[in-house]
């Protein structure tokens, strides 16, 4: 039994936690975006893919990890910037909004993707692991790579709350997404809080893409790997919620790294999106309110 | 009385319709079709189809041609489409008359194409597809095939495992589809037959994001060697993440020929060495035939041939070995020619098995050293082919 929790158990549920991280990474941008904009970003895994093809390109152009690790999410930050207010911007105040958006969105991730083919072709590539090794905890080897992914993973996590809830900043972002009308009459600019936190939320993207692209690879498609778990991580966890985003994305994850000891690992997506449609029918807010709303 | 001189006129007018192209195809040239993807995500291979033909058909034509008719290919874009590719080969067959076909690459295109070929009573010949059915179940007296097929991989690589490590603990984790299954278990077979013990398997989903969550698995079943049937970037994946955890120590990773390539060999890297798997060619052959078929393609086309290039510049020499033996292009002379007849290609001589129409050629196991494949055993065609399940003639 003992032997069965140290050597079967404790492994899966601490690459679930790694692989969890991950996922809250690409779910937190998602949500802000949604939660504030009230729009649904389709793109959102394509800006992951284009963080992870800049780092690639960085790395590859002879500077470090750590420095295209820091670099990358300040380079999306104008792209998202310059996305929000020339194409948003457009159809934000049409009747038609989330309907416009989201395919104005799903547009832009098509071209991202094919820009991508076009620059790099289709050949996956990646960087080398800038730590490599292994280390022994309770009896088991894990990859340092993947602790310090989760010790960053858990640091970004943290710095975003923070921002969110104990920074004037923070306030002003919760505040327009509250009442905007009101925020803008108390002095809040609110159209650069907008494009602010677009850009802010496309960053988060960015930096992912970096940070996994040692392990999962980089190639035109990879946009879409963790961009289906991440939308039912939001709408679990309620969309805009940053706390639901965090827990929905942690416990998913770890019922996906457990069920897979017994259940085929073809079944862990069902098991899934399952969850989502039973989370949807009983609790269709999810399970925490939105930004702002908390 | 009027029946009688109907008939004879409806004879003499078939008997003329049946002689006259004959008569005319005299002095012209041997028109061959090519139906092989040229855009698509196989464009690579039928790449490497169409610069192996080009070379054999420069070659035979230097020297006399077939039957002192000189050789034109015809080439058609199959999109690597099954749909695509039968609609291409009856507009060769009907409209461009090509007395034989080649070039299909996708298995489910090959199998398309031999029907087209059976109601046109034409023949055909791939040059890459592996499938087993092909030459099995499957089989059709119009199809042949002169590459190796997936079984004869496996099997060179159980053989190579049988010597290099002899009652070896194996597991094996593939793709959770129909290729990925029928893989494993084709392998399985030949392994346990050569004395290596199954320790478990696992499949996982195609486009697998992260394999550690089977790691447990395959550690506690304390494997020696490791079969894969992955591809594309699932490989990618699959050795990163094996190498980041250690997994590859005292491990050996074998797999099937897809699984790596020089599409996805670049981005492993160091993961990617000592990956052993079992083919049917390699630029590295050490013969004098291969090293002047490698020289002259590389003249020609500035790059390597690979096994599909090599195969396709071996169909030709086929076809004319056969039309010359047969000294006729009639579907049912060449046909009979083309059973058992052996001939030369690259990897040396092959002999074409009458029983299912699949070629006999010797198997490599092949290692990667260094990013490279490298010739790490040779086993005798008779050793590879397997027995014969064609049941249809």
């Amino acid at each position: 039994m003992l032997d069965w929790l140290q050597f079967i158990l404790a492994p899966q549920v601490i690459n679930g936690l790694s692989i969890g991280v991950a996922v809250v990474l690409m779910a937190l941008g998602l949500t802000i975006i949604f939660g504030l904009l009230d729009v649904i970003n389709m793109a959102h895994g394509e800006f992951y893919a284009l963080g992870a093809y800049l780092g690639y390109a960085l790395i590859a152009s002879g500077v470090s990890f750590w420095f295209a690790l820091v670099f990358v999410p300040l380079l999306m930050v104008p792209i998202g910037y310059a996305t929000e207010r020339l194409l948003i911007r457009r159809v934000f105040h049409s009747k038609e909004r989330h309907i416009l958006t989201l395919l104005l969105t799903f547009g832009l991730a098509i071209l991202l993707e094919d820009g991508l083919k076009l620059a790099f072709g289709a050949n996956p590539l990646k960087p080398e692991q800038p730590i490599s090794g292994a280390s022994e905890i309770i009896g088991l080897y894990f990859p340092n790579y993947r602790l310090f992914l989760m010790a960053v993973g858990v640091l970004i996590i943290v710095a975003v709350w923070l921002t969110v809830y104990r920074t004037s900043l923070g306030a002003m972002v919760r505040a327009a997404a509250f009442d905007r009308h009101m925020a803008a009459s108390l002095g809040v600019r609110v159209s650069h809080v907008y494009a602010g936190t677009f850009a802010f939320g496309v960053a988060l993207a960015g930096i992912s893409g970096v940070l996994l692209a040692p392990i999962y690879s980089v190639f035109p498609t990879m946009g879409k790997d963790f961009v289906l778990i991440a939308f039912s991580v939001v709408i679990i966890g309620g969309m805009g919620s940053i706390k639901g985003a965090v827990l929905a994305g942690l416990i998913l994850t770890q019922i996906q790294a457990v069920s897979s000891l017994y259940i085929s690992p073809v079944w862990t997506d069902p098991l899934l999106f399952g969850i989502m449609v039973l989370v949807l029918m009983v609790r269709p807010q999810g399970l925490f309110g939105r930004l702002g709303h908390g | 009385m009027k029946t009688t001189s109907l008939n004879l006129k409806l004879a003499l007018a078939a008997l003329g319709a049946a002689l006259s192209p004959l008569a005319a195809a005299q002095g012209q040239p041997i028109r061959i079709g090519v139906v092989t993807p040229l855009t698509g995500t196989y464009a690579g291979i039928g790449q490497q189809v169409k610069w192996g033909l080009e070379l054999a058909a420069k070659e035979i034509n230097a020297s006399g041609g077939i039957l002192g008719r000189k050789v034109d290919l015809i080439y058609e874009d199959e999109e690597a489409n099954p749909a695509v590719a039968t609609q291409k080969a009856e507009k060769l067959f009907q409209v461009s008359n090509v007395d034989f076909l080649t070039g299909t690459v996708n298995s489910g295109s090959t199998l398309a194409v031999g029907q087209v070929a059976e109601r046109n009573n034409r023949l055909i010949a791939t040059t890459v597809s592996f499938s087993d059915a092909i030459t099995g179940e499957k089989c059709s007296p119009n199809v042949f095939r002169v590459n190796a097929r997936a079984g004869m991989q496996s099997a060179a690589l159980a053989e190579w495992l049988a010597k290099d490590k002899p009652g070896a603990r194996v597991f094996y984790l593939g793709p959770d589809y129909e290729m990925g299954r029928s893989t494993v278990a084709a392998f399985k077979d030949a392994a346990e037959k050569k004395g290596a013990k199954s320790v478990g398997e696992v499949f996982a989903p195609l486009d697998n994001k992260d394999y550690s969550p089977f790691f447990g698995q395959i550690r506690a079943a304390r494997p020696s060697v490791l079969y894969t049937s992955v591809a594309g970037n699932d490989t990618v994946r699959l050795f990163t993440q094996m190498n980041e955890y250690g997994l590859t120590k005292n491990l050996t990773v074998v797999g099937a020929s897809g699984t790596l390539t020089s599409q996805n060999l670049g981005a492993i890297g160091k993961a990617a060495e000592g990956f052993v798997t079992g083919v049917g060619y390699s630029p590295l052959i050490d013969t004098p035939e291969n090293k002047k078929f490698v020289a002259d393609f590389q003249a020609m086309h500035k790059a390597l041939p690979d096994l599909y290039g090599a195969d396709s510049y071996g169909v030709l020499y086929f076809y004319k070995a056969a039309a010359e033996k047969a000294k006729s292009t009639d579907t049912d002379k060449v046909r009979a020619a083309m059973r058992d007849i052996e001939w030369m290609t690259p990897q040396g001589k092959k002999k074409m098995r009458g029983g299912d129409h699949q070629a006999i050629q010797d198997m490599y196991a092949v290692r990667v050293v260094n990013g490279q494949f490298t010739i790490v055993a040779k086993v005798p065609g008779e050793a590879a082919i397997g027995p014969d399940s064609c049941t249809r003639f």
